[in-house]
């Protein structure tokens, strides 16, 4: 399946290239890509996506692309007799808004800068921000070395150790890539460690130059635009040589079940995760059927969604439990997808929330018979009907902000989606036939090659990897738990089960008794502490 | 296969759980402070931006404002704004923002809270109605309502807050009307439910059991305990006096209260009572044409006016709350401000208050979360909507504490940083002497338009922006007016608003601390 779909992939990558022309400028060589809004907002909304990630970080060198990113704007441009360091970028700013001070996301294969400037200071934010930030970045060592230990301390202590759903969502993207250029989150501690200022500068040569921006302005207003276009002409150049561009491989295929136990000290519950990577992203026509079915079984963060329901409402495990066909940055604090983290590989995954260690197995049996089922039943008519109304309903969120409308804008021109996502998502949306939806979930879609991450505690840890090797039933709540009664009769107990609740214990058992076959030898426990050091998994 | 609703998505307004949910506060409050950025150290770049601020605001701040200020348009708010009375005194507006295609943001505020709950016993009513009109019998059918706007696809949720209750459900235009009997639009749907609410008995009881439900979660959180008592020694002769979840005692009988809960809605969901604001992919003049039909039976009737019953405190008043939970330690200083009135020196000088006292830039700020490191945070509890109201409310500066300070040094923590906090807000009063307060109020000014604008990005946070500011003057000018009189501040104005404002006598100072074994 993998070899026969590669060649879409490898042809839109083609197609990015001419795509990009429509509504641009007249195509040249070295010229900034241009896509726009037509707001009448007072306040004009930039942004600026430069296209290379992390991805793109040299081998031993992850985080390169941030602390670029980051150096731009905190370490100094323009005039090095009057460079404007960050507390006078702070100064000039202020009076212009909190969103004038320029911020960036730092995805695999994107950068991309944020501003939201008055339009009437718009020359002035050229001429003393804009121009100087892109083409004489200064790259102060002293600030590097700040930037450095910041992202040192968010990998030691707060992402390791801190943010238990983080880590673990962060883990299953790292060890679906396993071995490729996505396999790094957006910094590794030696990698870090090892970046100097002449690597910033090589990597600033090598992927900011005007072929590789996009520029996305909120107004189609060519006084406002051109300005923005012509400052970006001179980026990317610097003494320095280029670096060799990193090749961009797809993930390995899964084969099998494994599983990665990530094991925190101090850890009060067990979150579980769940992937395996996909073959299509958002130029593909399967797309859009295989959103309407995600939407049904598992919508970020609302109780529309079937694993939801069977977990938190039915049966009251976690906060919430969800699944992705797409990669979903910031999963624990965004109620909707951010813009600007377009990835050309994509992969399926389900997010169960932290668990009470107990029901670790359990559940981790539960969300592998759910998929296996979902992929084996798919959607009923009036199923389909409904994901579809809900999936319709989510448009008016994600294109809620001139800043969202303008962030898919910018993604558009990265998957080169002509209609873009947003412009098309409603026809697209009522065109998908039910049909459709159950042969992308059979086409796309299993249970049996899977990568789990959970994350524990380092006492829970090694009991979880054996109970999992088991393959032993593994009991979930309690009857008792769902207000079932219960009697004591001749010392046996009695459980007085409504008709009503008889299908939620059914499930229960299938669950409980569900094979994994995961053998021990496919089951690693790693210490966070020992994550993110290099791009390897320890 | 669909869960019910949640309880928890209705009451956003309620202000603990948006603190809690990051992210699902956008039906909160009106949008206006822009939420920090989250991606990087920006606190500390804003401080050495402040630090420099003092020094270079004389050489460079007044280039940059006198740029900002010859540049500033006459009008700022971009979209049209219409207005239309109907003769019932339903006032509808519309905000036509075409550019963000196909969406309709349908407001509908109630100028009542819990602001209007005057009865003794009946506290939280306002609240409770929020949740019931989710329940309308639509076509006489039990959850009617909510299947249909289900059916037909809308986000749907509402607040509620001391004077008023908003609705806010946001769909398609195309929603706007409906395609059959069966699937009416959101435009009947709404005006069913509130010129012609059907509930029974049962519904109220059981929603009152959710808002117990409710009551209780949030009981856990040390901040509803502060509010109880600081409303409480504020406001003795006021419906100010309780918080909008109501008191416990009363949220536990409010299974009883449905006649009350009739009447409350007799009184005050009349259509002079009542704004529509809409905003999103419309024409004023055809909404105006459509709305009329829906809503023109609904019978109008006059509103009570909410007097208060004595004097306000004439004394500082302090108080220690021990907490049974090892929570952080906090401190709130508390302040009775003026009511809002859109246009006048004070309001005026309310709107500037965050930047003037919490934001990373204040001196204040600056001396008790960078320089001494006494506080981990420090912030206006309410925002400004905690003194934006129809009559006096209040400001709270509240602190988080460090723990383990507090374990070393107990009381004598609490009374420097209770100190420096008076002595911060007392600064306020010689603002005019500061070598840079011409300039520097400039810069804040600037701030301010541009972060009120930057606010207005989606008709929702447009309709909803709007609502909170024209209920007090009912005038479609308000925005333009608010900014304006921003714009006219000078350095004395904040010398003279606080020499009145922020006294002995109008102040409360509330600590709260882990104490093993109390009962709070």
């Amino acid at each position: 399946m993998r070899e026969s779909n590669s060649a879409p992939v490898v042809r839109w990558l083609l197609v990015l290239s001419a795509t990009l022309a429509v509504g641009a400028a007249p195509a040249r060589t070295q010229q900034v890509s241009v896509v726009s809004l037509d707001s009448p907002a007072p306040l004009v909304t930039v942004r600026v996506m430069v296209r290379a990630g992390s991805a793109h970080d040299p081998e031993g060198l992850e985080g390169l692309a941030y602390l670029t990113a980051r150096m731009l704007i905190e370490g100094s441009f323009g005039d090095p007799r009057a460079p404007v360091t960050k507390e006078r970028l702070a100064e000039i700013t202020r009076p212009w808004g909190q969103g004038a001070m320029p911020t960036v996301q730092v995805g695999k294969e994107t950068t991309t800068f944020s501003m939201t400037v008055p339009r009437e200071v718009l020359p002035r934010y050229v001429a003393q921000i804009f121009r100087p930030m892109f083409t004489q970045p200064l790259f102060e060592a002293r600030e590097l070395d700040r930037l450095r230990a910041e992202t040192l301390t968010t990998l030691r202590s707060n992402l390791r150790l801190e943010q238990i759903e983080l880590v673990g969502l962060v883990t299953l993207d790292n060890v679906l890539h396993a071995g490729t250029s996505y396999a790094h989150p957006v910094a590794t501690e030696r990698g870090a460690e090892a970046i100097t200022r002449e690597a910033l500068q090589r990597f600033y040569v090598t992927y900011y130059r005007p072929e590789h921006l996009v520029l996305g302005v909120s107004t189609r207003e060519e006084a406002v635009v051109a300005p923005l276009r012509e400052a970006l002409a001179g980026a990317g150049t610097s003494a320095v040589p280029p670096l060799e561009r990193r090749p961009l491989e797809p993930p390995p295929a899964v084969q099998g079940r494994e599983v990665v136990l990530v094991a925190l000290p101090n850890a009060i519950a067990t979150g579980l995760h769940a992937g395996f990577p996909l073959t299509i992203n958002r130029r593909h026509p399967d797309y859009w059927p295989l959103y309407v079915a995600n939407v049904w079984f598992g919508t970020h963060r609302d109780s529309f969604s079937y694993l939801y329901d069977q977990f938190r409402a039915l049966r009251g495990y976690n906060y919430g439990d969800y699944s992705y066909i797409e990669h979903f940055e910031n999963r624990p604090f965004a109620l909707f997808p951010p813009t600007g983290y377009p990835r050309r590989y994509q992969y399926f995954s389900i997010w169960i929330r932290p668990v009470q260690h107990d029901y670790a197995v359990h559940l981790l049996k539960a969300l592998t018979w759910e998929l296996e089922h979902f992929v084996r039943t798919g959607l009923s008519e009036e199923q389909c009907a409904l994901a579809k109304n809900k999936a319709r309903v989510l448009y008016l969120s994600l294109a809620e902000t001139t800043e969202r409308l303008l962030g898919y804008r910018l993604e558009d021109a990265f998957y080169g989606l002509v209609p873009g996502y947003l412009e098309s998502y409603l026809e697209q949306i009522d065109a998908v036939r039910c049909e459709q939806v159950n042969a992308a979930i059979r086409r796309h879609l299993q249970a049996a090659n899977l990568k789990y991450v959970i994350v524990t505690d380092d006492e829970v840890a090694p009991k979880l990897a054996e109970a999992i090797a088991a393959n032993q039933p593994a009991r979930g709540k309690d009857p008792a738990e769902y207000q079932i009664e219960v009697r004591e009769e001749n010392g046996q107990k009695l459980y007085l089960v409504p008709e009503a609740k008889r299908a939620l214990l059914e499930r229960d058992a299938v669950w409980a008794h569900y094979w994994l076959d995961i053998p021990r030898d496919r089951i690693r426990i790693v210490p966070a502490e020992r994550l993110f050091v290099t791009a390897a998994l320890p | 296969m669909k869960a019910p609703r949640q309880p928890v998505a209705r009451i956003r307004g309620w202000k603990y759980n948006a603190k809690k949910a990051p992210g699902a506060g956008k039906g909160v409050r009106p949008p206006r402070q822009k939420p920090a950025r989250p991606d990087r150290g920006g606190a500390r770049l804003a401080l050495v931006a402040m630090v420099l601020g003092a020094v270079l605001a004389i050489g460079v701040a007044p280039a940059l404002l006198a740029q900002a200020k010859s540049a500033a348009p006459k009008k700022v708010f971009p979209y049209s704004i219409h207005k239309r009375t109907l003769a019932n005194g339903l006032d509808v507006v519309v905000i036509e923002t075409p550019e963000f295609k196909n969406v309709l943001s349908f407001n509908t505020l109630v100028l009542a809270g819990s602001r209007n709950e005057v009865e003794p016993g009946k506290s939280g009513l306002a609240h409770l109605f929020e949740h019931i009109l989710f329940r309308h019998r639509w076509k006489s059918q039990e959850n009617g309502y909510e299947e249909a706007i289900s059916r037909l696809g809308a986000h749907n949720n509402a607040w509620t807050w001391f004077d008023v209750t908003f609705y806010h459900p946001l769909t398609f235009t195309a929603n706007l009307e409906g395609r059959s009997e069966d699937l009416p639009g959101l435009l009947a749907l709404e005006a069913d439910r509130f010129s012609r609410l059907d509930f029974t008995e049962k519904i109220f009881r059981t929603e009152a059991g959710a808002v117990l439900g409710e009551y209780r979660r949030n009981a856990s959180f040390p901040s509803l305990k502060l509010e109880e008592r600081l409303t409480a020694l504020l406001f003795p002769h006021h419906p100010y006096g309780h918080t909008t979840l109501g008191y416990y005692e009363d949220v536990l009988d409010m299974p009883n209260e449905y006649a009350a809960a009739v009447a409350f809605y007799e009184t005050y969901y009349r259509p002079n009572n009542c704004v529509l604001v809409i905003a999103g992919d419309v024409r004023a003049e055809e909404m105006f044409a459509k709305i009329e039909p829906y809503y023109r039976d609904w019978q109008p009737k006059p509103v009570p006016p909410i007097l208060a019953t004595g004097s306000p405190p004439k004394t500082e008043q302090r108080e220690h709350v021990p907490w049974n939970a090892d929570v952080a330690p906090l401190v709130w200083v508390a302040y009775r401000m003026p009511a809002h009135k859109t246009g006048s020196v004070e309001t005026a000088v309310g709107q500037l208050l965050p930047e003037l006292l919490v934001s990373p830039a204040a001196p204040l700020y600056r001396k008790l979360r960078f320089e001494k490191q006494t506080v981990n945070a420090l912030g206006f509890e309410e925002g400004t909507q905690g003194y934006e109201s129809f009559d006096p409310r209040v400001l709270i500066l509240s602190a988080q504490l460090y723990k383990e300070k507090y374990a070393e040094r107990g009381q004598a923590y609490f009374d420097e940083v209770i100190a420096d906090i008076l002595a911060g807000v007392e600064e306020l009063k010689q603002f005019s002497r500061r070598k840079d307060a011409r300039a520097l109020l400039e810069t804040l000014k600037s701030k301010y338009r541009y972060d009120f604008l930057a606010a207005m990005s989606s008709p929702a946070n447009i309709a909803q922006t709007f609502a909170w500011y024209y209920r007090f003057e009912r005038d479609p000018e308000v925005f333009e007016k608010l900014l304006a009189s921003v714009e006219r501040l000078t350095p004395r104005d904040i010398d003279q608003f606080a020499r009145r404002q922020f006294v002995p006598e109008h102040r409360v100072v509330l600590t709260l601390a882990y104490e093993a074994g109390a009962r709070p």
